[in-house]
């Protein structure tokens, strides 16, 4: 429940907004109910023969209160929509805002696709924490209570009854089901990630289960945990059913002892018989604003698991250490570093890195090379700080990395991963983010140099760069960093996707543009290596050859028989 | 909704128990209304005693039960029907994904399809459990209403029918007004939603480039123009539900007033029927509206739908099989490809006019640039996907007379990115066959394989979990189990998709080394990409734009065909022998 707070305070916050929704949830419950006691009543009245005038208080009564209901359940729904998505915008910046120092060190715990996923879905389910969770009570007990209140003029035992009712179908049987769901919920949650790793398989594995002939099987299985997953699904949807049927049986219990009572009242005299039927309407139809209760239970469930997956994600990791501490030290500016790694060992699941050294001087140029698997973009990624807690040490400049704060050793840095994220937006709002100061003139030079010049300025750009190429994005991201003139290049795997002829023209720019800079290039391809200052060769997380190209070459170890094999490879494209 | 429409129609005994139930609910509606007003009437107007009307409200205890578990049974129904309707799509769409050959290479839809499988089928739900009982409680609800109405006090009757058409009439004509509008916000509302994510996938971007900070505002401003577009759309949808609600209630006030006119007035209506039809009438109404809420949760599983008909409804042409058995142990067949041909659904042709023989023992490479077709080729031979031309015979039988299963025990394919399951090293590498493969096999296996030693090294050894939540595997330990596959299952042809970059040099010589051993008792078929596996085919065939340009030696096609030539000298740096 603790997990609820903090949306509890950020809904709050919306006080205007919160309080006209319940003011006119309010007015529009008590004038529902108003326009039916009111119609019993004057019904009751009439049979009386009473005069004519009777009649225009009742036409007008009946008008006016019809109007107002309409009018403000308007107004309610209008408010409390507004606020619903006010609420919704201070999620996502205050997640935002809490998400932002735990990355990228947060993607340790989780694939970064699954987990922004999950943490976006679970803000968007919260949203209804005011509208489905937070407000029906309050307006339920709010209308039940000025009900009550006035029902007690007429009769004190049917406002006890009234009483009792509201809370039983306010509170006791929501929170029971409340509480029981949880467990039921916890069940249909696991038998559909069974199901879906069944799904992945097979559409993933389909070729080699077709070979081996276990298809069939596998379609079995599926099937089984499909049957499963519909089992818990019935059953939740049984539970809620079932709440929702026990409340509404409830409230009409309720209204049948009111009848009770009242006409046991009105037959002993102590109530007037004519407020008979005004008591049955009311009764009637207040129980009608008790029904969102009935959603209740499930909702408040929904909220509080988001909730809660939402502040374990967000939750500050201790063995991850963010740069809050003030002993943290700057790089100098515009200076290409120098890098020196010392019996640098790390293990993360697979990635692992086993007692590295490496000395990279400031302003020369090294290449490493090897097999996927071998520990490459692990060691990039201990550089950038991205994974920390490595054994061995680190200094960048001669100062250690756990003292240097992260931001001034990013902004020094010219970075191209594996993955290059791109934003819906232009081309021009992309490559802005490495430098606003820049003119146009500039944009359309760098979009030249790597031969995207085919591309302007004002074109849009997909979510994840989708309209683009993989060779495109290759090259787009090559863009930014030419326009950053940091004096740091780490470059993962930057022309995977271009062909020769076209890596070779850009890694003729990349390296004048970093001339005097300091470069670590992980490659893939072993082509165009002849001019680097060093290569090392990784292999199962550890060094095993380093040199220039011309040393290694000699040496006819590792590196020479993986050029060997490269060069056996043709690829024609 | 027309294709879930017959959905439902399909199971008629839960919707006739269904008809059964609304018939039980209006029954209950009429019955609370009607003793509730008689037991007001008699104690108020007739002065009756509490012990004269006690059967009355026994009665409307009952009546309230009845109608209580008539909801509650027609909501377990509509529950039921959905959960039977959603089994038979996930074995429909089942059925349809396993037959359809193409799924082999459209590795790209995958994620769609599975989606469609998982979440799509979730989707509909609502139409089945929320919807479809809605439905047949206001068709009969109000009816029944209605009838029981018109023979107590027509004139309300009169006013229900006149004024009850204007609620599903307003529904339509602003649903129909506002169409356009709201699928113009819904544009602007999904590019604004999606943008929350894009900022999040791209905080590591954003962080090395300094501008984490900033978007702080961007997603603000997002969220509110989210906000602004899904107002528009929620005031319209507010506004048509204010004017249902105020033709309601100005309806119910007619009809109050009728009965109050006539009470007063004219006093030709007892305080009973008046009070019924004023207890009456609300249920009327609210049953019309209710139609009108469900309605919108049975929009919801539309999309769903439609993504759910558009696979069934998916072209796809199954490889034919037979009933011939090949004989076990009479080492490889011999493979006669003729005049074979496969082209997608349209025009475009991936292979034509192939013809080929590939004898027993043969080490065949198919080899050409990439989009030559060789990839579909070696589907087409491996059985994976179905020819539209042509025939492929195997020891002189057609293939499409073969029995499958004897077919595919003859096959082992090592791709270039090998699958693995969830479950242990064993279960994976015993994939390649008898489910009663001896722990002893296994480990031969996965020494021929080269992975023998490290398999030992762990902790667990072969029951270690690998796969989905299990320890990482490299691609090279991958190949490598895939590998082992290959020499559990021992069979007699092998196909082999060679990697086009390097892999580490252990695999690399592991690849070579193994199969060049499996070749000594199996027909090797490789879509080939290294020199090496070219100059030691014995047959090459050359693929240019899905057909069979030519085929022969290295050295043959080194001398004859320019284009070959071309391709294969065509290296970073290197020289052809």
């Amino acid at each position: 429940m603790k997990d609820l707070l903090f949306i509890t305070k950020l809904t709050l916050t919306e006080k205007k907004d919160l309080f006209l929704s319940i003011l006119f949830g309010f007015i529009t419950g008590i004038a529902t109910v108003s326009l039916f006691a009111s119609s019993g009543y004057l019904i009751s009245k009439a049979a009386l023969t009473p005069p004519i005038y009777t009649l225009t208080v009742f036409i007008a009564c009946i008008k006016l209160l019809g109007f107002i209901s309409a009018g403000s359940r308007y107004g309610e729904r209008y408010f409390s929509h507004r606020a619903t998505f006010n609420i919704l915008s201070r999620l996502r910046v205050s997640f935002f805002e809490k998400l932002e120092p735990l990355v990228p060190a947060i993607f340790l715990k989780y694939r970064s696709g699954d987990l922004l996923s999950r943490i976006v879905g679970d803000v968007e389910t919260l949203q209804n924490f005011f509208l489905r969770v937070f407000y029906p009570p309050i307006v339920s007990t709010l209308i039940f209570l000025w009900t009550i209140f006035f029902t007690s003029f007429f009769s004190f035992y049917i406002a006890l009854v009234l009483c009792i009712g509201l809370i039983f179908t306010t509170v006791l049987i929501p929170a029971y089901f409340a509480f029981r769901l949880k467990k039921v919920e916890r069940h249909v949650r696991q038998s559909r990630g069974n199901l879906s790793t069944e799904v992945t398989e097979f559409f993933y594995g389909f070729r080699d289960l077709k070979i081996y002939q276990q298809l069939e099987h596998k379609q079995e299985k599926l099937i089984q945990r499909s049957d499963a997953y519909l089992k818990e699904q019935e059953r939740e949807a049984i539970h809620n059913l079932f709440s929702q049927s026990v409340n509404t049986f409830v409230s009409l219990i309720i209204s049948w002892v009111i009848l009770l009572l009242g006409v046991y009242f009105v037959a002993g005299g102590q109530l007037d018989g004519i407020f008979l039927a005004m008591l049955v309407m009311i009764s009637l139809t207040v129980f009608e604003h008790a029904a969102p209760m009935a959603a209740f239970p499930s909702y408040l469930e929904d909220s509080r698991q988001a909730a809660a997956r939402l502040s374990d994600a967000t939750r500050q990791d201790p063995s991850v250490k963010t740069s809050d501490e003030k002993e943290m030290k700057e790089l100098p500016g515009q200076q290409a570093p120098s890098i020196v790694m010392e019996n640098v060992t790390f293990q993360l699941f697979s990635e692992i890195l086993k007692n590295v050294s490496i000395t990279f001087p400031a302003g020369s140029k090294t290449a490493i090379v090897g097999p996927s698997g071998s520990g490459k973009s692990t060691l990039l990624a201990l550089l950038l700080k991205i994974y920390q807690n490595h054994q061995g040490v680190i200094r960048i400049n001669g100062i250690p990395i756990d003292q240097l704060d992260e931001e001034s050793l990013w902004k020094n840095a010219n970075v191209i991963l594996q993955d290059n994220h791109f934003f819906y937006g232009t081309v021009r709002d992309n490559l802005m983010i490495a430098r606003d100061t820049v003119l146009d003139e500039d944009l359309e030079d760098v979009l030249k140099k790597v031969k995207l010049d085919y591309l302007s300025l004002a074109d849009p750009l997909l979510e994840r760069g989708g309209n683009l190429s993989g060779g495109e994005k290759q090259r787009l991201a090559i863009a930014r960093v030419l326009l950053k003139k940091a004096p740091l290049w780490i470059l993962d795997e930057p022309t995977s996707f271009l062909d020769a002829l076209t890596e070779q023209s850009i890694y003729h720019h990349l390296f004048e543009a970093a001339k005097n800079d300091t470069v670590i290039l992980v490659s893939h391809r072993l082509a165009g290596l002849e001019n680097m200052d060093q290569i090392i060769v990784m292999d199962e997380g550890a060094v095993v050859e380093a040199g220039t190209y011309k040393e290694l070459m000699n040496k006819k170890g590792y590196f020479y028989q993986m050029k060997q094999i490269e060069q056996s490879v043709f690829t024609a494209n | 909704m027309v294709q879930l429409k017959k959905l439902a129609f399909k199971q008629k005994t839960k919707l006739m128990l269904l008809i059964v139930l609304a018939l039980i609910s209006g029954a209950a509606i009429i019955g609370q209304a009607y003793f509730f007003a008689a037991i007001v009437d008699r104690i108020f107007l007739q002065k009756q005693s509490f012990a004269d009307i006690f059967q009355l409200l026994l009665g409307l205890f009952i009546v309230l039960l009845a109608k209580t578990a008539s909801h509650y049974f027609s909501g377990l129904t509509g529950i039921k029907i959905a959960s039977k309707v959603k089994k038979d799509l996930r074995q429909s769409l089942l059925n349809k994904f396993s037959s359809n050959p193409l799924q082999v290479s459209l590795q790209g839809k995958t994620g769609q399809k599975a989606s469609v499988l998982l979440d799509a089928v979730d989707e509909i739900d609502s139409y089945f459990s929320i919807y479809i009982p809605k439905a047949v409680q206001t068709s009969i609800i109000p009816l029944l209403i209605l009838f029981v109405v018109f023979a107590s006090h027509p004139f309300t009757g009169l006013i229900m029918v006149i004024t009850a058409p204007f609620i599903p009439i307003f529904m339509i004509i602003i649903g129909y007004k506002t169409k356009k509008k709201s699928e113009e916000q819904m544009e602007k509302m999904t590019a604004l939603s999606g943008h929350f994510l894009d900022t999040l996938q791209g905080l590591t971007t954003l962080k090395l480039f300094n501008r984490a900070k900033q978007q702080k505002e961007a997603i603000r401003k997002s969220s509110h123009g989210f906000r602004d577009a899904t107002m528009e759309v929620l005031k319209i949808a507010f506004t048509s539900s204010f004017m249902l609600e105020f033709i309601s209630m100005l309806s119910m006030g007619l009809i109050a007033l009728d009965v109050a006119i006539r009470l007063i007035i004219f006093q030709n209506i007892s305080f009973f029927t008046a009070f019924f039809m004023l207890i009456l009438a609300p249920e009327f109404y609210n049953a019309l509206k209710d139609l009108g809420s469900a309605f919108h949760a049975g929009r919801g599983s539309m999309g769903a739908a439609r993504k759910i008909e558009e696979e069934l409804n998916a072209i796809g042409k199954p490889v034919k099989w037979g009933k011939a058995v090949l004989p076990k142990g009479e080492g490889p067949p011999t493979i006669r490809i003729e005049e074979a041909g496969f082209r997608y659904e349209g025009d475009r042709f991936a292979l034509k006019n192939i013809n080929a023989e590939i004898r027993p023992f043969e080490q065949v490479a198919i080899v050409g640039k990439s989009g030559a077709g060789k990839s579909t080729l070696l589907h087409v031979i491996a059985g994976l996907v179905p020819l539209t031309e042509g025939e492929i015979y195997v020891n002189g039988i057609r293939r499409s007379d073969l029995n499958e299963k004897s077919w595919f025990n003859e096959i082992s394919y090592i791709s270039q990115n090998p699958y693995l399951f969830s479950g242990t090293i064993a279960e994976n590498i015993a994939l390649g066959g008898k489910l009663d493969a001896t722990k002893e096999e296994i480990e031969q296996a996965a020494e021929k394989a080269g992975i023998l030693k490290l398999v030992q090294s762990l902790e667990n050894g072969f029951d270690t979990p690998i796969g989905e939540g299990g320890r990482g595997i490299s691609g090279g330990e991958k190949q490598r189990i895939a590998l082992a596959r290959a020499f559990l299952k021992k069979t007699s042809i092998i196909l082999f998709d060679e990697p086009t970059t390097g892999l580490d040099l252990q695999t690399e010589q592991i690849l070579q080394d193994s199969i060049k051993e499996l070749a000594q008792s199996s027909t090797v078929i490789t879509v080939a990409h290294r020199l090496h596996t070219i100059i030691n085919a014995d047959k090459i065939l050359f693929l240019e734009n899905g057909e069979l340009i030519a085929s022969g030696t290295h050295k043959e096609l080194l001398e004859s065909v320019e284009a070959y030539r071309k391709m294969t000298t065509l290296q970073q740096g290197g020289m052809a022998k």
